[in-house]
């Protein structure tokens, strides 16, 4: 099947949102809230696009929305122009501490209003940590509450038993409102403490408990998962050296 | 068959040319720290080894991977990461046994060798052939066997 997007002819399977078209003709709609590794959200709302159906035009999320006919989309109009200039001062509004949202703030021309912010705040809820962690198979983490007191948390903000402490969380936010320490051997992250694992060969701490548990569920047999990443590799060369 | 990356440690200088290419072709710089294949020099019985992704067949970073970021290429047969789906959770850093896979906390990527995309200019520029870039023959599987085999032995006494 044959879409227009933007005056260009994009080749499209029955089913594909009309953002995964329009990423792989490399024709770029804004977007917040979405990653490959997902399915589209919805919930920035930024990647708004105008198609036209047999005549008619409306305005849709293509993170969401399938193609399942022939249809003409146009990712800037005047209209969306202005629904995103509206959708980033909103998006600002909750999450003023975000430099990214910031500096967009600025790029879409957003007039200064009255509207009450929610000063330091750098979370916008896109929900990608909670995906992410999802996706590791912990699901420690979930948005609680509803309407102005909506965020990100671990039931009751306690250390949660599920997390694995890998940051993949802190990793995939997009506005970096996950604070992940390191310090003295010891990772911080989601109220929560752990202790690093230390190499056994020289003694730096590398990963957490939980991670080597997870990947030995997961991945084959590794007699190496005990040292750390550059003591690997110079394992691997003093072997090789005796054997040669 | 894909070609394979093939080292050979005897010959190898330690002159450390891969790691200055291999850094410029993926990062723009001369920059040996993040480089995908890294160069053990043992200076006093002098020799010295290139250490780099194995492309293993059963591969620790593809199965630990949560989105099955890391696939195979099926142009090159290199295991390589698809950085947009990467979630950058770095469990394919801790699980690779040789320490091959690395993450770049400047390109914020998980960065791991993908044979030059079939192109390996290390190889290229390999002055003493200690690189080679080659359809595996049956010697060359047998002799990795072999090797493997020995690898295999030493790791279970270690361990």
């Amino acid at each position: 099947m044959i879409i227009i997007i933007d005056n260009q002819e994009v080749q499209v399977s029955y089913g594909d949102t009309i953002l995964d078209a329009a990423q792989r003709a490399k024709i770029h709609i804004p977007t917040l809230c979405h990653h490959q590794a997902f399915a589209g959200q919805g919930r920035c709302r930024l990647c708004l696009v105008e198609v036209t159906e047999q005549g008619r035009k409306r305005i849709v999320a293509s993170c969401t929305y399938p193609i399942t006919r022939e249809i003409t989309v146009c990712t800037s109009t005047p209209r969306i122009e202005k629904m995103r200039k509206n959708l980033v001062m909103f998006l600002y509004k909750q999450a003023p501490a975000s430099k990214l949202l910031q500096s967009m703030y600025r790029d879409y021309e957003c007039q200064d209003n009255s509207l009450p912010e929610n000063a330091g705040e750098k979370c916008m809820l896109c929900n990608l940590c909670v995906l992410a962690c999802e996706e590791m198979g912990s699901s420690a983490i979930s948005l609680i509450m509803r309407g102005t007191e909506k965020k990100v948390a671990t039931p009751y903000n306690e250390a949660s038993l599920d997390c694995l402490g890998c940051g993949a969380c802190a990793a995939i936010c997009p506005t970096q409102a996950i604070e992940l320490t390191e310090r003295d051997g010891y990772r911080t992250i989601w109220n929560k403490e752990f202790k690093l694992v230390n190499c056994q060969n020289c003694g730096q701490p590398y990963a957490t408990q939980e991670q080597l548990a997870y990947i030995e569920s997961r991945g084959p047999d590794n007699e190496m998962l005990h040292c750390c990443l550059s003591c690997r590799q110079k394992m691997t060369a003093q072997k090789i050296k005796i054997f040669t | 068959m894909h070609k394979e990356l093939i080292v050979q440690p005897e010959k190898c200088t330690g002159c450390r040319t891969c790691e200055l290419i291999c850094s410029f072709v993926h990062v723009q710089e001369f920059d040996p720290t993040r480089s995908r294949i890294n160069v053990f020099n043992f200076e006093k019985v002098g020799f010295s080894v290139p250490i780099v992704c194995q492309q293993c067949s059963v591969a620790a970073c593809m199965e630990v991977c949560p989105v099955g970021a890391i696939s195979r290429s099926d142009i090159t047969g290199a295991l390589e990461v698809n950085h947009d789906k990467c979630l950058r959770c770095k469990m394919c850093t801790i699980a690779c046994p040789f320490g091959a896979t690395i993450y770049d906390p400047i390109k914020d990527i998980i960065a791991k060798c993908d044979l030059g995309k079939g192109d390996p200019m290390c190889v290229k520029l390999c002055p003493s052939g200690a690189l080679t870039y080659q359809e595996p023959t049956q010697a060359n599987v047998n002799k990795r066997k072999a090797y493997a085999a020995k690898f295999k032995a030493v790791y279970e006494e270690v361990g």
